[in-house]
């Protein structure tokens, strides 16, 4: 299957066929829909929407904090759908997307993914990484 | 203004001080992050006090496309090439940070009807020099250089664009960036072979939002770098450490002899000042500390976020914004070791000191400022970056920005908010706008550099 239907919630639930191999913000701009963007490379988060249902692929995005992909945030220049999708567009979407950064802190493992600190349920465990050596010193 | 014989400019900063009142402002208007699918634009202000549109938007040259997020701009000829008569100061080159576009905008044919004249689209400047995210535009005699922070991903550090006189894209200026992490913005003087560049951060970084924590992971630049104009590479670094978090705009005096120049730290919310001492060394120094102010809802005090400095064109003043606390700051540097606070105006900001000036609702705080070339008028607006903006101060995307002039007494110091002049960027025709930087065509305090 090459195609999935989108749905904008915040658009009378309009729907629209895209190509999965295509990026979110193209597939939907080439149907008529208007969109902010600005980047257009996953950097800049102009273009963000909110995924309230399916799942993307947006490993391309380097805009969005742990914090922002937890609330559902995707890059739609960057994003690709796995599945069928229902999204809250534009900027009345952004509701939770800018925050005072002052008055409301980031907790570590909310950063960006590569400075975040992993919620780790359990610490890196000791035999583990003596396990590793192990395997180095057997080859 | 020039002689028939001479190119664009002034012979001196003296002269620059002489020519007639600025009647034109062109400055930046924003429409990406506020939900108004629309171009950004070049809004033309009247400020002629005999006309009868002053004070208002009399022209908007919008761009061909949304989502640039226009920032600051140049001119294609400046001072610097004030003896080349086949030069003339016709265009501003108006770069998209966000789209990386640089849109080339002639106002030479109708300075009142600013036009597009060319665009060099981002995606050429991506392929031919693996640069985005246009900043800083300075000429460079008949040349132009750009300040690109980021790499064809966004990355840091980025470099240089250089642009021949008819905006063909030469490739990348410098020779080396060596080891600097960050640009943002530079300033030359070429009479001591000098140029120093600041540092924000990567577009990756700071285009979609400010996470403080980012400071505390080096995400944020924390140096100023002098380089070696004629070799086009680093030759000494800075290292302002907490004195000079996020170093934004950097002046030198106007004076093509002097060495002193200033940088204002955002974060930090300090002057540091520059200078090479009697042994030929460079040094610098922290001239201004603005205190952090409490804030009843704010867990921590409020930094003051200098978000931009100015030097008037006979370099006795140096002017600041504090764009979170909403105060305009003058102070006497004419001994630049020991800065004098002469002047302070407050508008907007989240102190709540002045929510309201002539008449208009102020959302956001002082941010870019522009002053007559005589040193008497300061413009000023208050959108800082689309997305920071929408962070710090999120009722500017249904109010607006606005600009405001100030007097400013050269004589005594002193400041005053003119009573008669506001352009309301909120009651724009096609929805409420957010305005940035402002040149005027005759050039400015921010623009010129003397050989």
């Amino acid at each position: 299957m090459t195609e999935q239907t989108i749905t904008l919630a915040n658009r009378d639930g309009a729907t629209y066929r895209v190509d999965r191999r295509k990026p979110l913000l193209d597939s939907l701009r080439d149907q008529g829909v208007d969109l902010p963007f600005g980047c257009k490379y996953g950097g800049c988060i102009t273009c963000a929407a909110k995924l309230v249902e399916g799942e993307v692929d947006q490993r391309a995005q380097v805009a969005l904090n742990n914090r922002q992909l937890g609330n559902g945030y995707v890059i739609l220049c960057v994003a690709r759908p796995v599945t069928d999708c229902t999204f809250e567009i534009g900027v009345e979407s952004h509701d939770k997307l800018y925050r005072n950064p002052f008055t409301d802190r980031l907790e570590p493992h909310e950063l960006k993914a590569d400075i975040a600190t992993p919620l780790a349920s359990t610490p890196p465990s000791r035999s583990e990484a003596v396990g590793e050596n192990r395997g180095k010193d057997a080859s | 203004m020039s002689l028939d014989c001479c190119g664009p400019g002034y012979a001196s900063p003296a002269e620059a001080m002489q020519a007639p009142r600025e009647k034109l402002l062109y400055t930046i208007a924003l429409y990406v992050g506020t939900g108004i699918q629309k171009p950004d634009y070049l809004a033309t202000i009247d400020a002629d006090p005999d006309s009868p549109t002053y004070s208002q938007v009399i022209h908007r040259c919008e761009m061909p496309g949304i989502g640039d997020e226009l920032h600051h701009m140049g001119w294609n000829a400046c001072s610097s090439c004030h003896g080349d008569a086949g030069m003339s100061r016709d265009y501003l080159i108006v770069p998209g940070v966000r789209s990386s576009n640089l849109h080339i905008v002639d106002v030479a044919t109708d300075p009142r009807a600013p036009r597009i004249h060319k665009v060099i689209e981002g995606k050429e400047i991506k392929a031919k020099t693996n640069l985005s995210a246009p900043h800083t535009v300075h000429c460079l005699g008949s040349e132009i250089i750009i300040s690109m922070l980021g790499d064809a991903q966004g990355n840091a550090p980025g470099g240089y664009l250089h642009l021949d006189k008819d905006f063909n894209i030469l490739g990348r200026w410098e020779n080396s960036m060596g080891d600097i992490p960050f640009g943002y913005d530079f300033w030359y003087q070429p009479r001591h072979n000098v140029m120093v560049s600041s540092e924000w951060a990567a577009p990756n970084t700071f285009m979609p939002g400010f996470d403080l924590e980012e400071v505390g992971h080096l995400k944020y630049g924390r140096r100023l770098h002098l380089w070696d104009f004629e070799k086009k590479e680093p030759m000494q670094t800075m290292y302002l450490g907490e004195d000079g978090l996020i170093p934004l705009e950097v002046r030198f005096h106007h004076d093509p002899a002097s060495t002193h120049g200033f940088c204002g730290a955002a974060l930090s919310a300090n002057i540091i000042h520059w200078w090479k001492d009697d042994a030929g060394e460079w040094q610098w120094e922290k001239v201004v500390d603005v205190e952090n102010e409490p804030h009843p809802e704010w867990p921590i005090p409020i930094p003051g976020v200098i978000s931009v400095i100015l030097l008037s064109m006979d370099d006795r003043f140096l002017y600041l914004c504090n764009w979170l606390h909403g105060d305009i700051r003058q102070y006497n540097i004419e001994d630049p070791h020991n800065p004098v606070l002469t002047g302070q105006v407050w508008m907007g900001g989240l102190l709540n000191r002045a929510p309201e000036v002539n008449g208009m609702r102020i959302t956001g705080g002082p941010q870019m400022i522009q002053m007559s070339l005589d040193g008497k008028r300061l413009y000023v607006t208050t959108s800082l970056f689309s997305t920071w903006d929408n962070q710090f101060y999120p009722d500017i995307r249904t109010n607006g920005g606005v600009m405001l002039m100030v007097n400013c007494d050269t004589e005594n110091g002193g400041m005053e908010i003119d009573p008669d002049f506001g352009v309301n960027f909120g009651n724009e025709p096609n929805g409420p706008s957010r305005c940035h930087e402002t040149r005027y065509p005759g050039g400015d305090c921010t623009s010129d550099i003397w050989l």
